[in-house]
């Protein structure tokens, strides 16, 4: 009896709305991947809309290892140069020429354009 | 996902001791232990053996309720106790699930984790040996074996071990459902019948040694072991046995009284100097006993879970291949 | 009441104005009503003993969307004059009851408390074949003219794809495995074969039904669900389904209905005077 087979990991990913990003949920164990998906709904979003769900067999993800996670996530607090905040000084340079400053609360409320 | 060191590597203890060093500090500083991080070896011993007890506990734990489930009074009655004991259920699945990552070291799977329990080597909670004999029963184990079991867990929320703290999280959420579906049932019989108080009354004055062994002993002297003081070092929980049962007697008490119940106890009352619950301490042989699997329903339960075990082997040894079409 | 082509039937109301519209239109309702009960009273007893613990709770939440509906039903009954969905539910008579008689059938031997020998198979089985139908019945069903029927009809329509795509997966897995699950699924089989006939017929009422087309008729019902196994099991008898124990559409029930009823009304019946 090969009964220990039957008890494949899966994680669990579910979408909660159109505008939300994929998220990890938990894990749960099923024979194979058509039966991790019918169980992993109920098992874990019973409470809470959701559109989409993905089931990944734990063994086809790469992730980092302890080391890894420890060697590999540590950045300096160096690169403003990357971020609005290192150009933050054109906000009183546009003032003196009497301009807004294009800011990320002004560029993303950009989604309409005056009709012609 | 995890990767595993192996167990019992061959680095050197100098190593481990610099290791152990590091993953102090780290607990101390509230960083999280994962799954596949150095740990100390008492750390994993000790969190297999309460993760896997906490989630084989649930799924014993919706037996005795699961017996009133399909008796319930009322079709909203129904659903919502089935919607609870499936909850069980499902703690139980996301429990197994933390502990048969700590175990992977060792080659087990959720198959040894339920071939122990049924062989009596892995234990389930006290409480869950006894019979549920009334419908009011069924209210109890929802008000205040739930409210007991809020208390413990609620204590473990920032535990250092994340996979577990993340488990307690989602648990504890749904914790808050059930609390008010007891007290919805006890809140009906409390206001209802005579025959409805009755079973209510005699309910409780089964259940009050049940409750107060809830939390086990204070110390090791009564029953030889403790695990209290490593799970305090290592940042699991954060109380010891008799703070996290004056929390309950101090959350649950004043509403039992005044719903007009008592409890079998002539000798409880608070004592305002030393700022406790001063109570009738339960029979701890009787705890002994049970916890050995020899409480009025040990045996009953785990025959329950051996035959669902047993008589539902063909299904998973027939899908242990991969299965064909779908 | 003279039904004109297109006539619909907005409210209980205007149901209730003619006799013989109304007993059809509540005979058709106590089928729906009693068959998402009685199924899920078999999927409670189940709580807890599944062949493993995913799937214990995504079974569970499938028993209680199926009870979910029967409230529905029972709740269309109240408006129409019949007693509280809970008196409904849990007062009934077996001989009243008109739910089909093989989704009554115990989940195996012994008792859910006691000696659960609970078999899989025919939960595989029956709830395979019962979602099937639920899906034909219930796509008719949204063509009613009783307009508050064919609304519930098409709400329980929304979640019952989850149920049947469920049950199909257990199905075709277990049934293209190993030899012993696929004989044990088809021993099922044929038993369901020789019980499930009277799934498909409307009882007294049927032509009333048709009639006044509450529904379409039984052969065209026979047809469709005949039709929708078919896609997933190309042996199931097509002719020679049977009925052993009679007509559960017009009140023949087996003693295990009575176990049944028995148990889900034990706590109801000890206090008739409370407030649960």
């Amino acid at each position: 009896m090969e009964e220990t087979s039957f008890y494949q990991e899966y994680e669990v990913f579910s979408k909660k709305s159109v505008k939300a990003p994929i998220q990890h949920q938990f894990s749960l164990l099923a024979p194979n991947e058509d039966m991790a998906l019918t169980m992993a709904l109920e098992n874990f979003m019973r409470r809470e809309d959701v559109l989409d769900v993905w089931v990944v067999k734990r063994s086809n993800i790469r992730a980092m290892t302890s080391e890894e996670r420890m060697n590999w996530t540590n950045r300096l607090d160096n690169k403003d140069y990357r971020k609005t905040k290192g150009y933050g000084y054109l906000r009183q340079k546009w003032k003196e020429k009497e301009q807004g400053m294009l800011d990320e609360k002004e560029i993303m409320s950009w989604k309409e354009v005056k009709k012609k | 996902m995890y990767h595993y060191i192996e167990y019992g590597s061959s680095e050197s203890p100098h190593e481990d001791q610099e290791k152990y060093e590091r993953f102090m500090e780290r607990i101390e500083a509230g960083e999280k232990i994962e799954a596949d991080d150095w740990m100390p070896d008492d750390y994993r011993q000790s969190l297999i053996k309460l993760i896997s007890m906490h989630g084989i506990s649930e799924i014993m734990g919706a037996l005795p309720e699961k017996e009133w489930v399909p008796k319930a009074p009322t079709l909203k009655r129904k659903l919502g106790i089935m919607a609870k004991v499936q909850d069980e259920m499902g703690h139980g699945q996301l429990l197994l699930r933390v502990a048969e990552d700590l175990m992977k070291p060792y080659g087990k799977t959720r198959k040894d984790l339920i071939e122990n329990l049924l062989k009596g080597d892995l234990k389930f909670h006290n409480v869950f040996h006894m019979p549920t004999r009334t419908w009011a029963d069924a209210g109890m184990v929802g008000w205040l074996v739930d409210g007991a079991a809020i208390i413990s867990q609620t204590n473990m929320l920032d535990a250092s071990y994340g996979p577990y703290q993340r488990a307690l999280q989602r648990i504890c959420q749904e914790e808050v459902f059930h609390a008010q579906h007891g007290e919805a049932i006890i809140m009906a019989l409390a206001e209802g019948t005579e025959h409805q108080r009755d079973i209510l009354q005699e309910s409780l004055n089964r259940w009050w040694p049940s409750l107060l062994m809830f939390f086990g002993p204070s110390t090791a002297d009564t029953t030889g072991t403790s695990k209290q003081d490593i799970m305090i070092k290592y940042k699991i929980r954060k109380s010891n046995n008799e703070e996290l049962r004056q929390a309950f007697l101090d959350k649950y008490l004043p509403r039992v009284f005044s719903l007009g119940l008592t409890v079998p106890d002539e000798t409880v009352h608070y004592d305002e100097e030393k700022g406790q619950w001063v109570y009738q301490q339960p029979d701890w042989n009787e705890f002994k006993q049970i916890i050995k699997n020899n409480g009025p329903r040990s045996k009953e339960r785990l025959r329950l879970r051996e035959i669902a075990y047993k008589n539902n082997c063909w299904v998973r040894e027939a899908l242990s291949k991969e299965a064909v079409g779908s | 009441m003279e039904r004109g082509e297109e006539e619909m039937i907005e409210s209980a109301e205007k149901a209730k104005q003619d006799p013989i519209y109304l007993n059809a239109l509540k005979d058709l309702i106590y089928q729906l009503a009693d068959d998402d009960f009685i199924i899920s009273f078999r999927g409670s007893e189940w709580l807890g003993l599944a062949p493993h613990i995913e799937e214990d709770v995504a079974f569970s939440s499938i028993t209680q969307n199926t009870m979910g509906h029967a409230l529905m039903f029972y709740n269309l009954l109240e408006e129409l004059g019949e007693p509280e969905a809970d008196q409904l539910a849990h007062e009934r008579q077996s001989n009243v009851r008109k739910n089909a008689i093989y989704f009554e059938k115990k989940n195996g031997e012994g008792h859910y408390t006691e000696e659960p020998y609970y078999d899989w198979a025919l939960t595989v089985v029956r709830n395979f074949l019962y979602e099937t139908f639920k899906k034909v019945k219930l796509e008719a069903i949204t063509k009613s003219s009783y307009q508050p029927l064919a609304n519930v009809a098409g709400k329980v329509l929304m979640e019952q794809p989850y149920h049947l795509a469920h049950w199909k997966i257990w199905f075709n897995q277990l049934y293209h495995s190993t030899d012993e699950a696929h004989e044990r699924l088809q021993a099922r089989l044929l038993e369901a074969s020789e019980e499930i006939g009277d799934v498909y017929e409307l009882g007294h009422h049927a032509t009333e039904m048709e009639h006044f087309e509450l529904m379409i008729s039984e052969g065209t019902l026979r047809e469709r669900w005949l039709n929708e196994v078919s896609k997933t099991i190309q042996e199931f008898p097509s002719i020679d389904i049977g009925k052993k124990f009679g007509s559960g559409r017009e009140g023949d029930h087996t003693p295990d209905l009575n176990q049944a009823l028995e148990i889900l009304s034990e706590v109801y019946e000890s206090d008739k005077d409370a407030v649960w």
